[in-house]
């Protein structure tokens, strides 16, 4: 369609939407933050109500086109891209937020707000919602809940999927759906707010939300710790689980720390060198949360697993010790790393680590291993550098091969191919890695049922059959 | 050479502060406290001091409830040598607190007090201009860069105009401005040696007696008035228009 057929039919069929065919707009509009696919969309949509996001599904239907559901695009496997003309139904405008419900401790938002907006307004009244992350400034409520999104404090708050308590929905087919209403108990049969959450925008467009909020956490420090081995993360885990109130159980290796020294132009936490540092969040609100601190560190320096450790003193200190986990991905970017966000079960983290390095090391002896993640959640950022001297492309194509190793090492340990950053485009091909074909046959048939004439978001997430 | 730090214990100064309902105060149940950021400064340049060869002992005086001993134990962490609670349920201002400091100097007798600027709770900037009058001596405030020699102390303070040099006498006072040092992190196997420095606990009636100008109270606590929502505007002219009405232009 020519971007002034594009333009009058918009005009006739949804005069109340704005929308752009501007290229600079375009190209902005059909890229999230994976740098793969080429944008290509045929127009931005920016609905304000509900109303007007059923007015948008209803005349795709009728002349069959295409629409991705698109937030704050800080996706990471392409799941908001546009790179066949669809027309990208931005959020953007949707960011009214409130009321908010004092009793039921419910607000009420548009899918447009961003995640840092809703972490604002509960502070202003006083209450916590502990879903965070890098990217919670840009990120969208309604982005968050269609990749389930988890973050930093996974390990004690759980992922968006624990605060959703209500959602409004245009399905494919342009059906408005009120799902469970804010309500706490609701024994009615099948949970659809729990399909959409994680449906990456190809069951529905979800327009608003209600989202719990939670009492502010108590007071809290930041450890990190050096350690002696890879099975000592596992026993310092442990004991931290039992002696702390954990809220962030992250982990990184020496050479992670290295990149983010020189990045970041940070001074060396300790005087000697470890293998692997974890960095722990936890309440430490009282002597007694202090006496347990310490008692866990004790014990973990006794027993050898414990090398050295320091404790913030203050939340300036603990933002400075985040700095040396959070300045990871970042420091190692010009690498043109290959990445991958994978799961395990807790418990099989060294296993999956070992397993592959030994492959790594065997079949690709040239390659920069950077390992991290939130290994509290079983979730594991695996980092490959590109050698100096290998071009991209051959780099790449090595890369492919990779996958083949990690992704069956994934399926015989029964975890996941993606642990939060969804399928998308990026994982599709191997979704079945992690799905059985019973399952993804399933999967089929409910979109089929929500979307029969595949309006949103095609080609996301189900493989190809 | 002996060297003393006062420092305070306050609401961190990354909490955002909520005044409680009441206005009776600021709510502080579940909120991080920590060392007053100037006086962690102050600490540091004590150590760095100490580490050069400069000064033989540190000692940390803090004036506030038993919870303080938390931010005490801190600075032994660090690496000061005793420390010194003088326990107050009650908030103390200024010149209570200079008074209080001003015994505890003439009992230890250090040729040098460092202190921050001021306490980020209450802003006031006069406790270490109160103690060096009290205590008859010189004092050098806002100070970024300090150096010992020959017993003087020569002092960079940030001032207004610029930046300025001057030489002060031992023993003397120093107040700590931000850019002085960037203080260290603790380590958690010092923070276990540090339970076996001495700690010593006193009222702060001990010292003060029955000290009775504590003649400020505060009454009421207000949150600043939340800053007015924005407007976008299409054009020039509905601006001109919208501050027209507004009769902000004529
Ligand atoms: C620096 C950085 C750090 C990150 N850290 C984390 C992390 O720790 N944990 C984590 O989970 N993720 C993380 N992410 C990934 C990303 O921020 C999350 O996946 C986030 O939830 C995406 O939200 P968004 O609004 O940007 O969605 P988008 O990228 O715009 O969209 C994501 C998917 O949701 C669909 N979608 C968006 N809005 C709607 C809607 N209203 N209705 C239906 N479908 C919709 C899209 O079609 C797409 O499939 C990080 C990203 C960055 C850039």
């Amino acid at each position: 369609m020519s971007p002034v057929d594009t333009e009058t039919l918009l005009q006739t069929h949804v005069p109340e939407v704005a929308f752009s065919t501007a290229p600079d707009a375009l190209v902005h509009y059909a890229c999230d933050w994976t740098r793969f696919h080429t944008p290509q969309a045929e127009a931005v949509l920016w609905p304000r109500t509900t109303g007007q996001v059923q007015q948008i599904v209803r005349l795709a239907n009728a002349i069959g086109k295409a629409l991705v559901p698109s937030g704050g695009r800080t996706g990471y496997s392409a799941g908001a891209v546009a790179t066949a003309g669809e027309w990208v139904v931005s959020m953007d405008k949707m960011r009214q937020i409130g009321p908010f419900d004092p009793v039921d401790r419910l607000v009420s938002v548009q899918a447009g707000v961003a995640t840092g907006q809703l972490q604002e307004f509960a502070h202003a009244q006083g209450l916590f919602y502990p879903v965070d992350f890098a990217s919670a400034g840009s990120s969208q409520i309604g982005g968050n809940i269609a990749t389930n999104a988890g973050g930093i404090r996974v390990l004690r708050y759980g992922t968006t999927r624990d605060y959703v308590a209500g959602l409004t929905v245009v399905t494919g087919t342009g059906e408005i759906l009120r799902l469970n209403n804010g309500l706490v108990k609701n024994a009615t049969g099948l949970d659809l707010r729990h399909l959409m959450i994680g449906s990456e925008g190809v069951l529905g467009i979800i327009t608003e939300a209600q989202m719990r909020l939670i009492d502010p956490p108590a007071a809290s420090s930041v450890m990190l710790l050096a350690l002696s081995s890879l099975d000592a993360v596992m026993r310092v885990f442990a004991q931290a689980r039992g002696k702390l109130t954990l809220s962030s159980f992250e982990l990184f290796s020496h050479l992670a720390l290295q990149y983010v020294m020189n990045h970041r132009q940070l001074a060396a936490p300790f005087s000697g060198e470890s293998p692997w540092y974890v960095l722990l969040e936890f309440d430490h609100a009282s002597d007694t949360d202090e006496d347990a601190a310490m008692a866990f560190f004790e014990t973990g320096l006794e027993s050898g697993d414990i090398e050295d450790g320091i404790l913030s003193g203050s939340l300036e200190q603990a933002r400075q010790l985040w700095q040396y986990r959070e300045g990871i991905s970042e420091s190692i970017a010009e690498h043109t790393p290959y990445k991958n966000d994978i799961a395990v079960r807790i418990s099989q983290v060294p296993t999956f680590m070992r397993q592959l390095d030994a492959v790594l090391k065997q079949h690709y002896p040239g390659f920069e291993t950077v390992w991290f993640g939130h290994i509290g959640d079983g979730n594991l950022h695996l980092n490959i550098l590109k050698p100096e001297d290998m071009d991209v492309a051959e780099f790449q194509r090595q890369c492919e091969a990779v996958n083949t190793h990690v992704y069956g090492l994934i399926e015989s340990l029964e975890g996941s191919v993606s642990a939060e950053h969804g399928v998308g485009l990026l994982k599709k091909p191997y979704l079945h890695h992690s799905r059985s074909q019973t399952e993804i046959a399933l999967m089929r048939q409910i979109k089929q049922a929500f979307d029969p004439n595949g309006v949103l978001n095609p080609g996301k997430m189900l493989p190809d059959s | 050479m002996k060297i003393l730090v006062p420092i305070k214990r306050v609401v961190d100064y990354n909490v955002r502060v909520q005044v409680k309902p009441d206005g009776s105060g600021v709510a502080t149940d579940g909120v991080k406290m920590s060392i007053n950021p100037f006086d962690e400064i102050a600490i540091e340049e004590a150590l760095r001091l100490k580490e050069q060869g400069k000064a033989d002992e540190v000692v940390v005086v803090s004036i506030g409830p038993d919870e303080a001993q938390q931010q005490l134990r801190t600075a032994l962490a660090m690496g000061a040598d005793r420390a010194i609670l003088l326990q107050s349920g009650e908030a103390v201002q200024p010149l209570q607190a200079a008074n209080a400091l001003l015994k505890i100097v003439q009992e230890e007798q250090p040729e040098l007090v460092i202190m921050g600027k001021q306490a980020i709770d209450d802003d006031n900037n006069q406790t270490p201009q109160m103690l060096a009058t009290l205590w008859d001596r010189p004092q050098a405030t806002f100070v970024s860069k300090l150096s010992l020699e020959n017993n003087k102390a020569t002092a960079t303070r940030e001032v207004d105009a610029g930046l300025e040099t001057i030489e002060v006498e031992l023993p003397a006072v120093i107040s700590t401005d931000l850019r002085l040092n960037e203080p260290r992190f603790v380590k958690l196997p010092d923070i276990m040696k540090a339970k076996r420095k001495p700690l010593e606990t006193r009222p702060l009636s001990d010292v003060t007696g029955d000290f009775s100008e504590q003649e400020l109270t505060i009454t009421q606590y207000e949150a600043p008035q939340p800053r007015q929502k924005g407007v976008m505007v299409e054009s020039v002219d509905e601006l001109i228009t919208l501050l027209k009405e507004k009769g902000l232009v004529a």
